[in-house]
């Protein structure tokens, strides 16, 4: 198999025109691209401002005196009410609500008022507001009684708007988060007091909007080219698979009685690694031309790095089928075709020449589910969110595309070169 | 050592090859001659289990190598008509690739390639890319790659297509010394009769993809042993003279040829002075006359209707 692979690796490299394009092409296009079209995309999210209606149904003070009330009837002393009640008082969910929408960093992209439901209702009908939250009625007491009690509650914040949006989606993801870090802290505070149960606010109840484009052009391109090329990449080494065969190469390596499967390896490693490099040399050379992606941590380019990864893998699978769907094709021109044609197709809807977004719903499930559309769809996630936990997913059904595209092709590999 | 029992190929509804049974000794050297078209390509294809066959068999001391193809692979090296190479690969790299994947072993694959690219002639530039080739040298790596293995069979396929005279004696020779010296047995394809004629102890020849006549050069030459050949030079050209030619009795074939015609006549029916007569009736003089031996390509003609050449 070594052979076949440093055979591939060779031929790639001594085809100076190939490698030039391979390498210098996406950033090119890059470079051009940013420059002729980055007005096309909100560049990062600071360029956004969302008006949001804030509806108080809540009364703070009522409900921290209903909370009160409560404490009498689960019959625990003077001295553990005290002791509750003072640290109920040092929660209050509205104000902690407010402070959230207060926060300097916040107000950069939202603007919010409070308002009254109806009001609400009209000015997101005349496009006022991008959206509105309803802190509902006993809000203050149900979370206090979720938090300290740990009873359950049925209580949720709401996010209503006309249609969905950017901004809507912003406004999601930021609440969302609100909620997640307010629940770590209080889980955080629970572990401290030794106690077991994990308090938990309440959440829900969010009109589910996913999809945020709060990345910035220049990212969303250096991501969509370097994947894109890296498809291509799979095209150029099975295409040489068409020379091997229009050449007769390949019915000598078959009459070596060397294995088929070391062919397909060679193939497809080489592939693996090339499209890694290319992957990498892009993101490199556009980070240091652009420093795309500022500021990131480690963990973010160690989870770029999987799944890029995971995605050279899928690539590497893809030219094993194709190399041997080219080998079972009569017609080498047809066979080239082909792999044009599915090259072509699978980038188009997997969003590497437009965000996926702008595609018809039902194009953007399929697209959702390419390699490419997937890959791309969790880096520009990952981007943003930096949750670890989304990439887990992704990267296991990479590696399932990789081995389903790998046995496919050793399935239909033309066994001893006889037909 | 290897047969073919009725091979056949048909692909769609053309029949390429109609039942072949060949026969190569250990050590021979055997030619296949044909016409383009005749199925020898396909033949060899089929020996060399590229192909399989619609019917018929292919044996390698006996055993079958339709349903096992690995073991006529081991003992086979294949010299194939188009150049099976990478050309952005040197020579030596090519070399080293194919000997590699023979699973030729390491400490003897170094050795083993300098010997075949002697043996070829271009040991001096084995380090040039093969793009840079000219078509000979090109074909001279092309057989190269086929005897990294020792192979004890070597089919070669036209080997000496479109190449200078020169890179075609040395594979002339190459063959030749691998038949007699290492005791290689050789199959040889070939549009050139003088080829053939020169390396090949025994002879098969194809048309229509069905084996028209087999056997050594004598064997052959001997279909022709009741007719004689006579190359007529004339003083001018005369179509009239064919037509008369050829309502002679005793005349078998008449052929047009570059310098004259060509007479194939029952032997020893004496028809030169009708010949005489019949030019002197149209016009024309016969100016030069030569009674020939008769050559394997009479034999191609008298069989097939052609020359290797249509």
């Amino acid at each position: 198999m070594g052979s076949f692979l440093k055979k591939d690796l060779l031929i790639f490299w001594r085809d100076r025109k190939e490698v030039l394009i391979a390498l210098l092409l996406p950033i090119v296009l890059i470079v051009v691209l940013n420059t002729a079209l980055s007005g096309m995309f909100s560049k990062d999210g600071d360029s956004i401002d969302i008006q949001v209606g804030i509806v108080e149904e809540d009364q703070a003070l009522e409900g921290f005196e209903q909370f009160a009330e409560s404490l009498n009837n689960l019959g625990i002393d003077e001295a553990e009410k005290e002791a509750i009640l003072s640290q109920a008082s040092s929660i209050n969910p509205s104000e902690m609500l407010n402070s959230f929408f207060n926060n300097p960093e916040i107000k950069q992209v939202l603007t919010t008022r409070v308002v009254s439901e109806a009001e609400a209702l009209e000015l997101v009908e005349e496009g006022e507001l991008h959206a509105f939250v309803i802190i509902p009625e006993e809000f203050t007491y149900k979370v206090l009684s979720s938090i300290i009690l740990g009873e359950e509650v049925d209580v949720a914040l709401s996010i209503q708007a006309e249609e969905q949006s950017t901004e809507l989606s912003t406004l999601q993801n930021m609440m969302n988060d609100f909620i997640e870090s307010i629940n770590l802290e209080f889980a955080l505070g629970s572990i401290a007091e030794g106690e077991n149960q994990e308090p938990k606010l309440p959440q829900g109840g969010i009109e589910v909007i996913e999809g945020v484009e709060t990345f910035s052009f220049t990212q969303y391109i250096t991501i969509a080219m370097s994947t894109l090329f890296a498809l291509f990449m799979a095209q150029t080494l099975a295409v040489k698979t068409v020379t091997e065969k229009r050449e007769r190469v390949f019915n000598r390596i078959i009459l070596t009685g060397s294995n088929p499967f070391h062919y397909l390896m060679g193939k497809t490693l080489s592939t693996f690694i090339l499209s890694w490099l290319q992957i990498m040399f892009t993101i490199t050379i556009t980070q240091l031309l652009f420093d795309v992606f500022p500021d990131k941590s480690l963990e973010f380019w160690l989870g770029l790095l999987l799944v890029i990864t995971a995605f050279a893998l899928t690539v590497a699978g893809l030219t094993a089928l194709f190399t041997s769907i080219t080998l079972n094709v009569t017609d080498t021109n047809a066979a080239s075709g082909i792999l044009t044609l599915v090259i072509m197709s699978i980038a188009v809807v997997g969003g590497n020449f437009t965000p996926i977004q702008i595609l018809p719903t039902f194009l953007q499930r399929i697209g959702e589910w390419t390699p490419n559309g997937m890959s791309l769809t969790v880096l520009l996630e990952w981007i943003q969110l930096s949750n670890p936990g989304n990439l887990v997913i992704p990267i296991v059904i990479l590696l399932g595309y990789f081995l389903v595209f790998l046995v496919l092709g050793m399935a239909i590999f033309p066994g001893r070169g006889r037909n | 050592m290897l047969e073919t029992i009725k091979l056949s190929k048909t692909f769609k509804e053309k029949k390429a090859v109609d039942e072949i049974d060949m026969y190569l000794d250990e050590g021979e050297s055997v030619g296949l001659l044909g016409p383009n078209g005749a199925g020898k390509s396909t033949t060899i294809s089929m020996i060399s289990s590229l192909l399989k066959p619609s019917s018929g068999d292919v044996k390698l001391n006996g055993l079958s190598t339709i349903k096992n193809p690995s073991e006529i692979r081991k003992v086979l090296g294949v010299v194939p008509q188009e150049i099976a190479l990478y050309e952005e690969l040197s020579a030596y790299e090519n070399l080293k690739f194919f000997g590699k994947i023979y699973k030729v072993k390491k400490d003897i694959l170094e050795e083993r390639i300098q010997e075949v690219l002697e043996m070829v002639g271009l040991k001096e530039r084995q380090k040039e890319l093969v793009k840079t080739f000219s078509g000979g040298m090109k074909r001279r790596v092309n057989i190269a790659a086929a005897l990294l293995h020792k192979p004890k069979i070597l089919i070669l396929d036209e080997p000496t297509v479109g190449i200078d005279p020169q890179s075609r004696n040395h594979i002339l020779e190459t063959v030749k010394k691998l038949n007699e010296e290492t005791g290689m047995t050789i199959l040889y394809t070939s549009h050139y009769m003088e080829e053939v004629e020169q390396l090949c102890n025994r002879v098969y020849i194809m048309d229509h993809g069905r084996v028209v006549a087999s056997g050594s050069k004598q064997e052959l030459l001997s279909i022709l042993s009741t007719e004689d050949t006579i190359q007529v030079q004339l003083s001018k050209k005369s179509d009239a003279l064919l037509e008369a030619i050829k309502g002679m009795a005793a005349v078998r074939q008449v052929e047009d040829t570059n310098h004259g015609i060509r007479v194939i006549s029952k032997k020893g029916s004496n028809i030169l002075a009708d010949l005489v007569h019949a030019a002197e009736n149209v016009g024309t003089q016969i100016t030069h006359f030569q009674m020939e031996d008769p050559s394997l390509e009479d034999v191609f003609l008298h069989l097939t209707g052609k020359t290797l050449r249509d």
